[in-house]
């Protein structure tokens, strides 16, 4: 039986990789490829030119290489993965209405825990950073492409094999449980040690799936180092380089310098669990080695989230406020201050864990001073607001609403760095509410911001506003009611990861079900939008769709798509009666 | 700022290599972990021909040949660890060598593909 199973998969494989090897000889007939030496010129960029380089259809999209398409794959990822994501959450919060296990079983809720807190921050926001980092970041530094095309290419296609992985418990494989270790993955229940069931694969396929997404994030941080030093145009120097390109320079990093450790503490923890090392072991290395290792990734990666939402609303935020962004020198070296002190305050994480005391000061020291640079970028957004004269479009208002949540976010997390606070607060439901301020408040709403505000550019037509305001609206009641309740059922002391709880906090929880039940009916007004008008919305024919010229806030990516406009007539035999139709062609 | 902005004249916009190298890593590690010989040696095999496919498309060397041999040599060296690592510290139950068996073979073919290749296939005219 088990040889006959060995058997099959290997013809499997073999199968497999002649069907590879089939296609491989098919698809590489397209090396007609010569370069165009001088010619070419005058061809938009959706020209004839790109219409014989790239294959059509789905092969395209299999193999492209081309910075702005692996941008839309990774958006398109990214969304997915916070649909994933939110729907787990919503079993989980439907679940919490009652004290009582009733929906879904507690080891249910764990698994689902578990999936929530890694897709939404290695699958939804790491890749939702990375679609507007690949799509954008060529065009402003006015660059070719990426410096490493087909790297870019592969650190996206792992993508889908490490979501794979990290979900592998959840689908009907024999034998195969979710992982159920948080996404922390404290040792020694990661290790699966002792009495639980966390010894299953399942464990070791979401680690794997995760060293992979470590891997992807690690090539993309390279590859964007790489580009903003050696791609740039010749006008666009480091005095002027746009705030965007800094915040992904400096994340990029924080990914060089933290992930690697994480693929490293992975790879322990794997040896751990399956090849009889000791590296995690109470007569080894200890469990508290692995909190060490993985806060020191861990927090960084915070950093790594935040910074380039932040560098999207410094980037959004002035278009709308009619001026340029204030103290823009302050903010570019906050950022990199910030990307400094993220690697000295990974130990107040582990207030609780009975270290030294005057370590733990130093800690609580350096994590406080973090709220500077955190400060003065807060301060800038608020002044370059002041006086301003202010548009609230979709974009605006997510960013107005990423300052206000960043916030009430940013001060509960300084009370956090308090030693003292800390001990009282630590493993309650205040630290979720603290950092989901921060993740959904702020970050995923910085996202949105990009989302609609390039709307035009990747889809050529305009979302539906007022829907797009319902979305704003929605999610800031339904997040500030879910993570306020949080911030409140900590002060009560709710423990923070239980399927269950004490009667006491019922009526919290159940505000907290209900904003998210509101942030969900965002969501599916935000999908809708989203899709119906990738097809149906006004197309748009103006390259300065949000009327950034009048007040001199007109930028490179927006230039690029008004010559995409108007030569996208050169489009081979699509001109069309009237003319501007074929703009409609294109799309 | 030039005239085909976003759009490069040195880069084919298209590579079929990357999907297979991002295919390949999952399966062998995979396949190592779990200790399954056709996992393992299978998405080697794919993960190092899809790079060494990719270095000749790149143009960093003419042919993929010594490329496969290179990558032959480093899984010979990774093979080489189990086996060491199973003489140190061989523990009941875990199966380093028939790891290292799986690697070493995968190895094995990639050279063997390299000097079929390199004695066989006439290289191609240089563009």
């Amino acid at each position: 039986m088990e040889l006959n199973g060995q058997l099959a998969l290997t013809v499997l494989m073999g199968l497999f990789l002649v069907a590879v090897a089939a296609w491989l000889a098919r698809v590489e007939n397209w090396r007609s490829y010569t370069p165009l030496g001088s010619g070419g010129g005058g061809y938009g960029q959706e020209s004839g030119y790109v219409s014989q380089e790239k294959p059509s259809g789905f092969i395209r999209w299999l193999t492209t290489v081309d910075h702005k398409d692996i941008g839309m794959l990774y958006g398109a990822f990214g969304v997915t993965a916070f649909l994933v994501g939110g729907a787990m959450v919503m079993l989980m919060r439907a679940e919490l209405t009652v004290p009582e296990m009733t929906l879904i079983s507690n080891q249910f809720y764990n698994s689902l825990m578990t999936s929530h807190g890694i897709t939404m921050l290695f699958l939804f926001g790491t890749p939702i950073i990375a679609a507007f980092s690949n799509y954008f970041i060529p065009l402003v530094i006015g660059a070719d492409d990426m410096a490493f095309p087909r790297i870019n290419a592969i650190a996206f296609w792992l993508l889908p094999p490490a979501a794979l992985l990290i979900w592998a418990g959840f689908f009907p494989v024999p034998d195969v449980i979710p992982a159920q270790t948080s996404w922390t993955m404290y040792t020694p229940l990661s290790a699966g040690v002792g009495q639980g069931n966390q010894a299953n694969a399942g464990v070791d396929l979401m680690l794997l799936g995760l060293h992979l997404s470590g891997i992807s994030a690690t090539m993309g941080a390279i590859n964007f180092i790489v580009t903003i030093f050696t791609e740039r145009a010749e006008e666009v120097t480091w005095a002027n380089l746009d705030i965007f390109s800094w915040t992904i320079l400096t994340q990029s990093g924080l990914i060089l310098f933290s992930f690697p450790l994480l693929g490293s503490a992975l790879l322990m923890l794997l040896a751990d669990r399956n090849l009889g090392t000791t590296f995690f072991a109470v007569d080894g290395g200890g469990p508290m080695l692995w909190q060490h290792l993985f806060w020191f990734f861990g927090h960084p990666e915070v950093y790594i989230l935040v910074l380039p939402p932040m560098g999207l609303v410094s980037y959004i935020l002035p278009r709308f406020s009619g001026r340029r962004l204030f103290g823009f020198k302050f903010v570019v070296y906050s950022t990199l201050a910030i990307g400094v002190l993220s690697f000295g305050v990974w130990a107040h994480h582990m207030f609780a864990t009975g270290m030294d005391p005057r370590l733990r000061a130093s800690f609580m020291a350096v994590s406080m001073a973090i709220a500077i640079p955190s400060a003065v970028k807060t301060f800038n957004w608020i002044t370059t607001m002041w006086n301003g004269s202010i548009r609230l479009t979709a974009p605006m208002l997510f960013c107005i609403g990423f300052v206000s949540n960043f916030i009430v976010g940013g001060v509960t997390g300084v009370f956090l760095a308090s030693i003292p606070v800390d001990l009282v607060l630590h493993d309650t439901y205040y630290v979720v509410g603290h950092f989901h301020y921060i993740v959904m408040g702020a970050i995923a709403f910085a996202g949105f911001a990009g989302l609609y505000y390039w709307y035009p550019i990747y889809t050529g037509r305009m979302y539906q506003r007022s829907l797009a305001k319902w979305h704003f609206w929605l999610w800031m009641i339904g997040s500030n009611v879910t993570f306020f309740a949080m911030i409140l059922l900590g002060y009560g002391g709710m423990p923070r990861r239980y399927a269950t709880y004490l009667p006491q906090f019922t009526d919290l929880h159940q505000v907290a079900s209900i904003g998210a039940f509101i942030m969900t009916l965002g969501a599916l007004i935000f999908l809708w939008n989203f899709v119906v008008s990738w097809y149906e919305g006004p197309v748009v024919r103006d390259g300065d769709p949000w009327d950034l010229k009048e007040d001199s806030l007109y930028t490179t990516e927006w230039e690029w798509f008004d010559r995409k406009l108007k030569t996208a007539v050169a489009d081979g035999g699509e001109a069309l009666p009237g003319g501007e139709e074929s703009d409609a062609a294109e799309n | 700022m030039d005239e085909n902005p976003g759009l490069s004249e040195q880069y084919r916009m298209a590579s079929p290599w990357p999907l297979f190298v991002a295919l390949g890593l999952p399966i062998a590690e995979i396949g190592i972990l779990f200790d399954i010989p056709a996992l393992s040696i299978g998405g080697l095999i794919l993960f190092c021909g899809s790079v060494a496919g990719m270095v000749q498309e790149a143009g960093y060397a003419r042919t993929p040949w010594r490329a496969l041999a290179a990558c032959a040599v480093l899984l010979f060296a990774l093979g080489g660890l189990f086996f060491y690592a199973d003489a140190q510290f061989g523990a009941e139950g875990i199966r380093f060598v028939a790891r290292g068996w799986a690697i070493v073979v995968a190895g094995g073919v990639l050279l063997f593909g390299s000097v079929v290749g390199s004695l066989l296939v006439d290289e191609p005219e240089p563009v």
